[in-house]
């Protein structure tokens, strides 16, 4: 049975030989996964994780945003609504007013022709008035100084019939 | 093809497996009834590849003179050296061997480690520079299980208990010291092969290693807590410097020794076990040894398990105490933050130590 140590060897025996030979490969093998092989590990992961994250990011930052849009369009939508209904509203009461004002003009100028016509009426009725008893007053004194020619004078007779009508006209 | 592919390796994983039996009948043989549980966990000139022996060089230095042999009995046979009586080697006038630079079957496991983890990563890497797995996700087993172990190295371990500016530094180094770990607790499970981490001197050596770059990382507060400690009364330095100094040595120490132990008692627990089986033999006789042989494959099936598990957490154990000791050193000083990352880290040695 060949054991390997040089001195037989034990257990707990610690071989100056065996740890230089793995001091030596340890220290370069670490050397080479330092320098060449993990480095583009460590870098391609980290671009990696960096992009999904910047991903998510911006995928978040576009859902933000697209809400945002709608939500404008949302208000904007609103806001039309409203301004058309207003609109329309201050269309109807403009119409309303129009409406009674062109009813309240009609309506004075039907008055005012109704007036009018009762004022030329009314002047009318003083003109014929007047000239019927005009009319009446001379027949009446003509018809008189027929009968009873000689015995009044015209001035007394004249009088006696205006009172006589102006008493008719008061009796009237 | 594929068929006669898995048919070859299943055959071959038997050979592999039903090996130790052939071992230990052979050994008996050989050695006239005793069961050699400490040759198959101490280091060897030779490595067995399914039972096959190969020799393997040694490299001598005697009173500063080298000598080369392509392996030991060629060294015996040239007459400069002779064997002692515990199976060690001297030179033939009697000189002590000063320095064995031998290649032993131990640096094969760790050589062995060591370019399965560069193959490994180098492959990965190259991958990862094509754009796979960098651009796309990654594909494929081998790729995700990769970076699954990578990524829980930086994340879990380097991440965790290093400084987030500094710990890029130090993923490298974790990661390589826990695959190459890992692996050579994981050639132990082969039964001709043997985990070099099931020795001291290399275990030592990784745990040094440890060791000097945690002090080459420590910055001015580390230091200043291990020789000044602001803010303690004077004479209390008396105590706490010695003690601090002290610290420093027994925490890769203790790394060292966590790694062997385990490692070693696992194979030879396993050893032991089936050893029984001839030692039940010689005590009551073939057919008691033969029967209860049931029992004692059973329980080397469940060690088995339980072994592999060891092989990870170990691994998993020593690389997440480096990082612990890293990042204490490479720390720098928050006042109320230091107390608290010493306990945690302090109660995860704790927790690990079993």
């Amino acid at each position: 049975m060949h054991y390997f140590l040089a001195g037989g060897g034990g257990l707990l025996s610690f071989n100056t030989g065996f740890a230089i030979w793995v001091l030596i490969s340890t220290v370069v093998f670490l050397v080479l996964m330092q320098k060449f092989l993990v480095p583009p590990i460590m870098k391609a992961l980290d671009e990696r994780e960096n992009r999904i994250k910047d991903s998510l990011e911006s995928a978040e930052k576009a859902i933000a945003k697209a809400e945002q849009i709608s939500k404008d369009n949302d208000k904007a939508l609103k806001e039309a609504e409203i301004a058309a209904q207003k609109i329309r509203k201050e269309a109807l009461e403009d119409a309303e007013v129009l409406r009674s004002e062109k009813i309240e003009k009609a309506r004075n100028d039907a008055d005012k022709i109704l007036s009018d016509a009762k004022a030329a009426i009314e002047q009318e009725k003083q003109r014929a008035m007047a000239e019927l008893r005009k009319e009446v007053s001379d027949l009446a004194i003509e018809a008189a100084s027929r009968i009873i020619d000689a015995e009044l004078d015209k001035t007394r007779n004249k009088k006696l019939v205006d009172s006589f009508i102006s008493d008719l006209n008061n009796k009237n | 093809m594929s068929q006669f592919l898995r048919r070859l390796t299943v055959t071959i994983l038997f050979l592999f497996a039903i090996n130790p039996g052939i071992l230990a009948a052979d050994t008996q043989e050989s050695d006239g009834g005793s069961f050699d549980v400490m040759g198959k966990v101490v280091d060897h000139d030779y490595v067995e590849i399914v039972g096959v022996k190969i020799y393997l060089p040694r490299i001598l230095l005697v009173d500063g003179e080298w000598y080369f042999y392509s392996n030991t009995k060629s060294a015996i046979e040239s007459g400069q050296f002779m064997e002692t009586e515990e199976g060690g080697l001297v030179r033939s006038d009697g000189a002590e061997i000063s320095l064995d630079m031998s290649i032993t079957s131990h640096l094969v496991y760790v050589w062995l480690a060591i370019i399965f983890t560069l193959l490994i990563t180098m492959w990965a890497a190259g991958r990862y520079r094509r754009g796979l797995g960098a651009e796309t996700e990654p594909k494929g087993a081998m790729q995700n299980i990769f970076e699954v172990l990578f990524v829980f190295i930086r994340d879990e371990i380097a991440k965790e208990f290093i400084s987030p500016e500094k710990y890029k530094r130090y993923v490298p180094y974790l990661f390589s010291v826990f695959m190459a770990i890992m692996f050579m607790n994981l050639f132990g499970l082969l039964p001709w092969a043997a985990s070099a981490t099931a020795d001291l001197t290399v275990t030592a050596t990784l745990a040094g290693i440890t060791f000097f770059i945690t002090q080459f990382s420590g910055t001015k507060d580390y230091w200043q807590h291990v020789f000044v400690f602001p803010g303690v009364p004077a004479w209390s330095r008396i105590i706490l410097t010695p003690v601090e100094i002290l610290g420093l040595f027994t925490k890769p120490f203790a790394l060292a020794i966590r790694l062997f132990a385990n490692m070693l008692s696992g194979k030879i627990m396993i050893v032991s076990i089936l050893g029984l089986i001839f030692i039940f033999t010689d005590l009551f006789g073939a057919y008691v040894g033969v029967g209860s042989s049931v029992f004692w494959v059973a329980l080397t099936a469940a060690l088995y398990f339980l072994k592999a598990l060891v092989a990870l957490i170990q691994a998993y154990v020593f690389t997440l105490l480096s990082a612990v000791f890293i990042g204490m050193a490479a720390e720098e000083h928050h006042h109320h933050d230091d107390e608290t990352a010493v306990a945690h880290a302090q109660a995860v040695e704790v927790e690990t130590n079993h």
